[in-house]
C-alpha cells in the first residue's frame, strides 16, 4: 500500500511534472486560442484590439448555425445508437455469456481493432463501404441487391456506419465494468421476491448500470465530436461538422475562425459533460 | 417417481433431489418432508450441500433429478418468481439503490397491490421491525443489523409460505447473533411461516430448530428433533461433527445380553445395539459416547472404563472441558459441571468409564 498521504509535501511533488505538462500542453494552448478568438484587426499580432466580433459574426451566420444544429443531431443519433448496441454486447458478454474462455475470447475481439489508431481504423472503411467494397459485394453475393449501393461511402449513412462501429466499444466498456459490480445475489434476490426478468432488468440492473451508460455516453458524445478524420475520409468533401470547420479555416488561413471554432466546440463538450455529472456522480463509480 | 400432487399438509416435500456441476455431485437423493409451520435447519460444514438445497427450493437451481412440492404442488419446473417462497441471502442482498421504503415495499409492488395498500402495509411493516426511522435511508447508510432486519422484512411482507434463509445471521456480529436468534425464533412461531434455515452452526441449529438435517458429502446423514440427532448420532460423521463426542472406531465381537463386545485399541467396550441388527464378528464399525457421560474413578459396576491422562483442562462456566490422552495416542473428551470443584489437574492421570446404555452404535455411512 501507499504510504503518501494525500496533501502531503511528497504527494505535491509527485503531482508537479504531470501538473507542468498539462499547463504547457493543455493550459496555455486553450488560453492562447480563447485569446485569439478574441482578437480585433486583420494582422498577426499580439498588439490586436480584444473584441467579440468574431462570434456575433459567426453566430449571425444561419449556415454556421444549421452545422452547429446538424453536428449535434448526427451526435445524439450516433450516441443513441452505440448506447442500445453497447449495452446489449455488454449484457450479452457479462451476462448471457457464461464460459470464462469465450468470454475473453468475445471480448478481445471487441478490444483488438482499438489497438490499432483510429486514422487507420477510419480508413480502413473505404474499401469496406465503396461501390466495389466488402459489404456491396457481400450484398451482391448473397443476392440481396442485384446493382452496388453507392450510397455507403462518401455519404453521411456511411460516416454512420464507420462511426457507430468505431465508437460502440466506448459506450459498452463502462457498462460491461457496471454490470461486472453487480452481486448476482441481488438479481436472484429480486426473483425471489416474484419479479419476472424483465422487471428485474428494468427496476434493479438498469439502474445500477446507468453511471456506466452515462460515462459511455460522455466518451461518444466527446469522440463523435472531435471526430473529423472518419467524416473526411468516408464522408469525401460532401459533409463537414464542426470539427471539420475547425480544419477549414484553418487552411483557409482563417485563424480567427479557428479559434471561434474551437472555443465553440469546448464549449459544447463542456456542456455535455456537465450536463452529465448533474445525472451521475461519476466519482461514486467503483467505490 | 411418483408424479401429481404431495401431501397437503406439508409446506415442503423434496423427492430424491439430485444436483450436479460436471463432475462435482453437490446434491444426492435429498428427500425432505417439512409441516406446516415448521422450522427446519439444514446443518453441515461448508460445500455440503445445505446451500445447493435451499437454493433448490427457491428456484434459483434447477435439479437433475427429483421432485420439489410447496404446500403439495409440483413446483419443481417453476421459476423462483412463481413459488409461494421469499429468501434471506447470506450478505443481505439489498438493492443499493433504493430506500429502506422502497426495499420492503418491492414484494408487494411485484404482487400488483394498490399503491395506497403497499404505502399502509410497508408503514405497518417498518414498525413491526422497529425500522420506521431508517425508511428513507439507503443500504450504504445502515449497520449490519439493521440491514439485516430490512432484508427480513423485505422477504416477510409478502407473507411467502416458506422462508429461505441462507446463513441468515453470518454476517452479523457474534454479540448480535442471540439476540436476532431469539427474535427470529418468536417471530417464526408468531406467523406460522415455515423456515428452512442454512447454517455450519450447530449452536443455531440445535437452538432454533423443529427438525434438524444434518448433511455431509451432498447427502442427509441424519435428520429428526434436535435432543434426538443430540442424544444419539446415527453415523460417525454427525458423531464428530457435534461437539462433545467421544467417537471410538472398532471390530464387532458376540452380542451378549443385548449388549455387543467392541474391540478398540484402547480397550474393550460393550455397546447397545439400538435398533440396528448384529453385524458380523470381526467388522468394522464405529460407536460414540457423549463428553458428560463420563465417570471418574468408575467402580466395578461400570464395565466401560479406559485409563488416561489429562492434557489440558479449559474451564467454560456451565462446564469445564478436560482433553486426556489413552493409549496409543486416542484422545477423549471428558466434561465435568462447571459448578463442581474442579478434580483432574493437567498431567494427571485418571480412569475414566461410562454405563454401556450411554454408548451410541452408529450405522455405516449413507452409500
Amino acid at each position: 500500500m501507499s504510504t503518501i498521504r494525500p496533501r502531503s509535501a511528497a504527494a505535491f511533488w509527485l503531482a508537479v511534472p504531470a501538473g507542468l505538462w498539462m499547463l504547457l500542453a493543455v493550459v496555455l494552448p486553450v488560453l492562447l486560442i480563447i485569446w485569439v478568438s478574441l482578437w480585433g484587426g486583420t494582422s498577426v499580432s499580439p498588439n490586436n484590439p480584444i473584441t467579440v466580433e468574431n462570434y456575433r459574426r459567426f453566430l449571425s451566420n444561419e449556415n454556421y448555425l444549421w452545422l452547429i444544429g446538424d453536428t449535434l443531431v448526427q451526435t445524439a443519433m450516433i450516441m443513441a445508437i452505440t448506447g442500445v448496441m453497447g449495452y446489449c454486447i455488454a449484457y450479452f458478454l457479462t451476462v448471457k455469456v457464461t464460459s470464462p474462455a469465450w468470454r475473453l475470447a468475445l471480448f478481445m475481439a471487441f478490444v483488438i481493432p482499438f489497438w490499432t489508431s483510429t486514422l487507420i481504423r477510419a480508413i480502413a472503411f473505404v474499401p469496406f463501404l465503396g461501390t466495389n467494397g466488402l459489404l456491396n459485394q457481400a450484398l451482391m453475393t448473397l443476392g440481396i441487391i442485384e446493382t452496388p449501393i453507392q450510397a455507403f461511402l462518401y455519404s453521411r449513412l456511411g460516416i454512420s456506419m464507420a462511426q457507430v462501429s468505431l465508437y460502440t466499444l466506448l459506450a459498452s466498456g463502462p457498462v460491461v465494468y457496471m454490470l461486472n459490480s453487480i452481486p448476482p445475489a441481488l438479481r436472484e434476490a429480486a426473483m425471489t421476491l416474484k419479479a419476472p426478468p424483465i422487471i428485474v432488468f428494468w427496476r434493479v440492473i438498469l439502474p445500477l448500470t446507468l453511471p456506466g451508460i452515462i460515462i459511455g455516453q460522455v466518451l461518444v458524445f466527446l469522440n463523435v465530436l472531435a471526430d473529423f478524420i472518419t467524416v473526411t475520409t468516408v464522408g469525401g468533401n460532401k459533409l463537414a461538422f464542426l470539427g471539420n470547420l475547425v480544419l477549414l479555416f484553418y487552411e483557409g488561413s482563417q485563424i480567427r475562425m479557428t479559434a471561434v471554432v474551437s472555443v465553440l466546440l469546448m464549449i459544447l463538450m463542456l456542456a455535455g459533460v456537465a450536463t452529465a455529472l448533474r445525472i451521475v456522480d461519476i466519482r461514486k463509480v467503483g467505490s | 417417481m411418483p408424479e401429481g400432487p404431495g401431501i397437503a399438509q406439508l409446506d415442503l416435500e423434496l423427492r430424491h433431489i439430485r444436483k450436479r456441476y460436471g463432475d462435482f455431485v453437490a446434491v444426492n437423493d435429498v428427500s425432505l418432508q417439512v409441516g406446516k409451520g415448521q422450522f427446519v435447519c439444514l446443518l453441515g460444514p461448508s460445500g455440503c450441500g445445505k446451500t445447493t438445497t435451499l437454493r433448490c427450493v427457491a428456484g434459483l437451481e434447477d435439479p437433475d433429478d427429483g421432485d420439489i412440492l410447496i404446500g403439495g404442488r409440483q413446483v419443481t419446473n417453476d421459476p423462483p418468481w412463481k413459488r409461494d417462497i421469499a429468501m434471506m441471502f447470506q450478505d443481505f442482498a439489498l438493492f443499493p439503490h433504493m430506500t429502506v421504503a422502497k426495499q420492503v415495499g418491492f414484494g408487494l409492488e411485484m404482487l400488483k397491490k394498490p399503491k395506497a395498500q403497499i404505502t399502509a402495509r410497508v408503514a405497518e411493516v417498518l414498525k413491526a421491525f422497529e425500522i420506521a426511522h431508517l425508511a428513507e435511508r439507503r443500504p450504504s447508510q445502515l449497520s449490519g443489523g439493521q440491514k439485516q432486519r430490512v432484508a427480513l422484512a423485505r422477504a416477510m411482507i409478502t407473507e411467502p409460505r416458506i422462508l429461505l434463509l441462507d446463513e441468515p445471521i453470518g454476517a452479523l456480529d457474534y454479540s448480535l447473533r442471540e439476540t436476532v436468534m431469539l427474535e427470529l425464533k418468536a417471530l417464526q412461531k408468531r406467523s406460522g411461516i415455515s423456515f428452512i434455515w442454512v447454517t455450519h452452526d450447530q449452536n443455531e441449529a440445535f437452538s432454533l430448530g423443529d427438525h434438524v438435517v444434518v448433511m455431509n458429502h451432498a447427502k442427509i446423514e441424519q435428520q429428526g428433533a434436535p435432543d434426538e440427532v443430540l442424544a444419539r448420532p446415527r453415523t460417525a460423521f454427525v458423531a464428530g461433527f457435534i461437539q462433545g463426542n467421544n467417537v471410538f472406531a472398532g471390530k464387532a465381537g458376540m452380542v451378549r445380553d443385548g449388549l455387543l463386545d467392541v474391540a478398540t485399541a484402547v480397550g474393550n467396550f460393550r455397546v447397545p445395539l439400538l435398533d440396528l441388527a448384529a453385524p458380523t464378528p470381526g467388522s468394522a464399525l464405529t460407536f460414540s459416547v457423549r463428553a458428560e457421560r463420563l465417570i471418574e474413578n468408575p467402580d466395578e459396576a461400570v464395565p466401560n472404563r479406559v485409563a488416561l491422562h489429562c492434557l489440558t483442562v479449559e474451564y467454560f462456566g456451565a462446564f469445564r472441558r478436560h482433553v486426556l490422552e489413552g493409549p496409543g495416542g486416542m484422545v477423549v473428551k471428558y466434561d465435568q459441571f462447571g459448578a463442581l470443584p474442579p478434580t483432574i489437574r493437567e498431567g494427571d492421570a485418571v480412569t475414566l468409564g461410562w454405563m454401556p446404555e450411554n454408548g451410541v452404535l452408529h450405522r455405516a455411512p449413507p452409500a
